[in-house]
């Protein structure tokens, strides 16, 4: 063709960013390997990580102590940090995929709101629950209530937002956000209704905290935060097409509509699962993908997988801070990653406005 | 082998766009349809690429296109969008990749820059694709849909282009080039269909025209059959005179006196 011939702007082969996006993952799984170690060997407690090797490994007996507070405390509390933090950046950057829009969030279609209400209502409702039952489902009552909370609204928004098999993403992004501030007003008139001790129970709940970890709350929420990290990967293909419309990637051959219903079911399960075990953990899922596409750029392939390991990373990161910072007290983590978050999110906006019409 | 749509119908709301047309268009042909603003000319090329909600039948080389599967028909035919945005910073290289996920063209590897050079945008394949003017993001999409379906002829059957309007935000010089891209892609046995604007290049590149007004078709057949004073004032709502120098002189330009350069 005779016009590029005459193009004399010689430029090399544009930089590989799936291969720098490939060496981030090895550096973003060692940090992860770190971070996890660091999290182990941190406590308000006086136990050392370092010490009770050196102790297992001479063979010696660990006392009560150190080994509830390494087994018990610090290793379910270090698991579920990484596995939210991955499970509320992958939501994000799935959620982002879907809807086209670097700004969407579970927390901006109501998915996070109406878990929090399912929590609420169980904080508030559950003192009224009779003596016998609250025994029998007393600790996993608030998790059940927020996760189905996230599952309803999903559900709901679905219905609003789909017509004959198709889902329009504007509606659904307009649906979600009346749904957040339904979910967000009857939470409030239960907040009314609240006691002094279920109020503090609220703040400390409604901010986030990784400070309830244990072996149980671990065991509910990884099967279903593992499914949607391990599966998410398999719409990479079909996100990255959606990138250029709706119609567009179905003239890609994308099967559009599966992949959109995979894509909420796999948000939906994943921020349930997080905000039923942690509360309502804020910007984790903006930031993350965020600053893994301005570091590698926007395929979905290597982002998916990025996001999950920092994701993982910075949560650890911002629970240590949480836990030392006020120590023997503890800071929400929710505070943490805003007082974090919020500003390196301004940040991003300022930036991105230049490339990238919001 | 041909593109064949029977009897389409489009009803958007309570109006309706198309009112049960035929279409047809030929393999080895360039295929332009035509016709005023709000005739129904994208809803039509939208309705044949299944976009739209039609009653009638599409057939693509004899098959029915509502017993093809999404991946069946992205190796047969891709489809140009009158306008792409985008919705992260991919670069230019990126977006053209995404058209290989269709997955079905051989020496894969290389297309996506042999496909920027065919759109005269060799070494733009690191830039960022929200970076470009309008008619280089055009050409971008081209591209992609290009690498989608690069040989024209795969298992001994046609491909086909579906283009709406894909030299609208162009320069002339890369309107002639296009043009040329899209006769040289049916010269070669591949199927083009593309919704024009322009009906200089039109008469100069389309073997086929079928013009739409108010949801029929008007006319179909030749550039010449189809381009006549009659049938165009009656489309267009003014009297249009084919072939005729301005009675008042002045400065006037045709791409059908324009030549491409080499080198």
């Amino acid at each position: 063709m005779t016009l590029a011939t005459c193009n004399e702007i010689a430029v090399a082969d544009p930089p590989d960013r799936a291969a720098a996006a490939r060496r981030l993952s090895l550096w973003l799984g060692l940090a992860l390997l770190a971070t996890m170690t660091a999290s182990l060997a941190t406590g308000a407690a006086g136990t050392s990580l370092w010490a009770a090797l050196g102790d297992l490994a001479q063979g010696r007996a660990l006392s009560r102590v150190d080994e509830t507070i390494l087994w018990n405390i610090r290793l379910p509390r270090t698991l579920m940090g990484a596995l939210v933090g991955a499970a509320l950046a992958v939501s994000g950057a799935v959620m982002q995929g879907l809807f086209r829009n670097p700004l969407a969030d579970p927390g901006l279609v109501g998915v996070s709101a109406g878990a929090g209400l399912g929590a609420i209502s169980a904080i508030v409702l559950g003192a009224a629950l009779p003596a016998g039952m609250m025994a029998l489902i007393g600790a996993h009552l608030v998790p059940m209530a927020a996760f189905a909370g996230g599952w309803i609204t999903t559900l709901v928004l679905y219905r609003v937002s789909t017509r004959g098999g198709r889902t329009s993403v504007a509606t659904m992004l307009l649906a979600g956000i009346a749904l957040g501030a339904l979910a967000g007003a009857v939470s409030g008139l239960l907040v009314h209704a609240a006691d002094d001790q279920q109020l503090r129970d609220l703040t400390f709940w409604g901010l986030g905290s990784l400070a309830g970890a244990t072996w149980g709350k671990l065991m509910a929420a990884a099967p279903i935060i593992l499914v949607a990290l391990l599966g998410a990967p398999f719409l990479a293909r079909g996100l990255n097409a959606l990138a250029l419309g709706e119609a567009a990637a179905g003239h890609l051959g994308i099967p559009v509509q599966r992949v959109k219903n995979l894509a909420v079911l796999a948000v939906a399960g994943a921020t349930g699962a997080a905000v039923a075990v942690s509360g309502g953990i804020g910007f984790v899922g903006i930031v993350v993908p965020h600053l893994l596409r301005l570091a590698s750029g926007p395929d979905h392939k290597t982002l998916l997988p990025n996001a999950a390991l920092l994701g993982a990373s910075l949560l650890l990161g911002a629970d240590m801070i949480s836990r030392t910072i006020t120590a023997p007290a503890e800071l929400p983590i929710g505070i943490v990653t805003a007082i974090l978050g919020a500003p390196v999110f301004l940040w991003i906006l300022l930036r991105r406005r230049m490339v990238v019409e919001l | 082998m041909s593109f064949v749509g029977r009897n389409i119908g489009v009803e958007l709301g309570r109006r309706t766009i198309l009112h049960g047309v035929d279409f047809s268009a030929t393999a080895g042909q360039v295929t332009a349809i035509v016709g005023p603003n709000g005739s129904g000319k994208s809803t039509l090329l939208r309705a044949l690429c299944g976009e739209v909600r039609c009653t009638g039948r599409v057939a693509i080389n004899g098959r029915d296109t509502s017993q093809l599967k999404g991946w069946q028909l992205a190796g047969m035919r891709a489809v140009l969008p009158q306008a792409a945005s985008l919705a992260f910073p991919f670069t230019v290289i990126e977006v053209i990749r995404l058209g290989l996920s269709a997955g079905v063209s051989v020496r894969r590897d290389h297309l996506p820059s042999r496909a920027l050079e065919a759109v005269g945008l060799a070494g733009y394949g690191g830039r960022f694709y929200q970076e470009l003017s309008g008619g280089e993001q055009q050409r971008v999409q081209l591209a992609r849909v290009l690498t989608q379906v690069w040989e024209p002829v795969a298992h001994g059957a046609p491909r086909w282009l579906l283009l709406d309007e894909p030299v609208s935000s162009l320069d002339i010089g890369h309107q002639l080039m296009v043009m040329e891209l899209m006769r040289d892609y049916a010269a070669r046995g591949g199927g083009v269909i593309a919704v024009m604007h322009d009906l200089n290049l039109t008469a100069m590149f389309a073997d086929a025209v079928t013009m739409v007004h108010r949801g029929e078709i008007a006319a179909t057949g030749t550039p010449a059959k189809v381009l006549t004073d009659a049938t165009l004032s009656r489309a267009y709502g003014c009297n249009l005179r084919v072939n005729c120098q301005p009675p008042q002189g002045g400065t006037w330009l045709l791409p059908h006196a324009a030549t491409l350069r080499a080198g």
